[in-house]
């Protein structure tokens, strides 16, 4: 079977991609986190099409591109980036890759791309376009603030912990509770991450953040942390709650302050532990249908701490969101 | 007095009636633990008057709390202005308050969730922090139960279908 590996460090985004790929289509599906475990999956045969993303920790895209061609790996590589730039369309073309789609990806283009490069046969199928896409302008908005956030936050951080934070590209999406039901499917399939969620509300807008710490990371954590304990479960759920309050708290603290508002937040959950993630989102299903995700992925310099912070706002709070931001939007 | 100012004292009055008798637990200390301030139901629970515990710490006051652990918690609420939050599951308690109902009380000691919160002065320094305690006894003790349940459960679908 045609194999291929979408690697991106966000869990949203790889989600997004693999949403994308014709449905009809025959394939088998690697995800990689990260560059390095992206070459490891590809030497294993893992990926005759790459789909690849260009800023990410440990390995880059750039780099991943030029240990393909170091090791001379037999693959097709496009790359599915939210840097506009032309500068780097063209140096990913140099370094080898066949096509270059901005994010985010939507499965009409990457269709058209297949069918370009003979990947694929058949026709384009054309698509309704979303009407409720995020505004780009709207988009930028968010970005930029949810990055003047982790600027700040990432400065109180690193100067508290002694440790450089490697800061995130914010992913900004609009994302359907299916997805979001993929996403925590994920987490709950897998025993090598834990998550706590915590709601948060104030001036009209309200949401929850949702923090999830790859267990590889825990003992990592728990030096920075300096615990000098052995790091068993209780250990383990205490350091959880201790990352999670530092990063949710310092990035709620970060928009709070650029939004003019205070959030009350509501004690943390732990997700997993004892009540099955599945139960969560169907209790829930009704009430919500789509809601505006800010994730960002974490990495500490040194360190082996791998974490994702994904703030859900609900349908409502993007109103007076807009309203707060309209100044921004403003030429 | 001035009308205002009598309103002013009468307001303050009824606030501060409202957080001795609310039942939860609020407890202001300084960076170094001291007890600055506490409510109603940590006099009651304690059975430590005001008078007791003004200016003491709580590492002095109550054996079981870990000053190494609270001194741990503390840092990122002062230095990043942060909230923490401690859940009974990850630490059952911080205070351990006596179970006080005899007949609806089914465990020993109350089971606690904790927020310790930063109280800025009008310089934005973090002077002082406050930390609030709710009783979450009765949750942890259904859920418990639940979960005892559960496994009752799943052992009597075992026996049925072996």
């Amino acid at each position: 079977m045609y194999s291929v590996l979408i690697c991106d460090d966000s869990l949203v985004a790889r989600k997004q991609v693999s949403k994308s790929l014709p449905e009809d289509w025959p394939v088998s599906i690697h995800f990689a986190k990260h560059g390095r475990e992206g070459i490891m999956a590809l030497r294993e045969g893992k990926g005759q099409l790459l789909l690849l993303d260009l800023n990410m920790p440990i390995m880059d895209g750039y780099e991943v591109l030029q240990e393909i061609n170091e090791l001379n790996i037999d693959t097709k590589v496009i790359v599915i980036s939210g840097d506009i730039q032309p500068s780097a369309h063209e140096r990913v073309k140099e370094l080898g890759a066949i096509d270059f789609i901005e994010k985010p990806v939507d499965a009409n283009t990457l269709q058209e791309v297949l069918v370009k490069h003979g990947i694929r046969q058949g026709e384009v199928v054309e698509e309704e376009p979303d009407e409720d896409a995020l505004d780009p302008d709207i988009r930028d908005c968010y970005q930029e603030i949810t990055n003047v956030a982790m600027g700040q936050a990432g400065d109180r951080l690193a100067r508290m912990l002694g440790v450089f934070v490697e800061l995130p590209i914010p992913n900004v999406n609009l994302i359907e509770v299916s997805e979001m039901h993929m996403m925590l499917q994920d987490i709950e399939a897998k025993e090598s991450v834990s998550a706590v969620c915590q709601g948060f509300i104030g001036g009209g807008v309200s949401g929850e953040a949702l923090f999830i710490l790859s267990d590889s990371s825990f003992d990592d954590v728990a030096k920075i942390l300096s615990i000098k304990e052995e790091v068993d479960d209780k250990v383990q759920l205490e350091l959880l709650m201790d990352a999670a309050n530092i990063l949710i708290g310092t990035c709620l603290n970060g928009l709070a302050s650029q939004l003019d508002l205070r959030f009350s937040q509501g004690h943390p959950i732990v997700l997993g532990q004892h009540r099955s993630v599945s139960e969560l989102i169907s209790a829930n299903k009704n009430k919500w249908k789509r809601t505006l995700a800010i994730e960002l992925s974490y990495g500490l310099e040194g360190y082996n701490v791998q974490c994702d912070l994904v703030l859900l706002f609900t349908e409502e709070s993007m109103n007076m969101m807009n309203y707060k931001l309209a100044h921004l939007l403003e030429d | 007095m001035t009308d205002s100012a009598a309103d002013d004292m009468t307001e303050f009055h009824w606030m501060m009636d409202m957080i001795q008798s609310i039942d939860v637990g609020i407890v202001v200390i300084d960076k170094e633990g001291r007890v600055k301030v506490w409510n109603g139901f940590m006099e009651s629970h304690s059975g430590l008057l005001p008078s007791d515990v003004r200016d003491k710490t709580l590492f002095e006051l109550f054996e079981e709390v870990d000053a190494e652990w609270l001194k741990n918690k503390m840092r990122p609420v002062i230095e990043l202005r942060n909230r923490a939050f401690i859940t009974w599951e990850q630490r059952p308690f911080l205070f351990k308050f006596r179970n006080y109902r005899p007949i609806t009380g089914a465990e020993d000691f109350m089971y606690q969730n904790i927020i310790l919160s930063p109280l800025t002065t009008h310089t934005g320094q973090v002077e002082n922090i406050s930390i609030t305690i709710y009783d979450m006894t009765d949750v942890a003790t259904s859920k418990k139960l639940l979960e005892a349940t559960q496994v009752t459960l799943d052992e009597n679908l075992e026996r049925q279908s072996a």
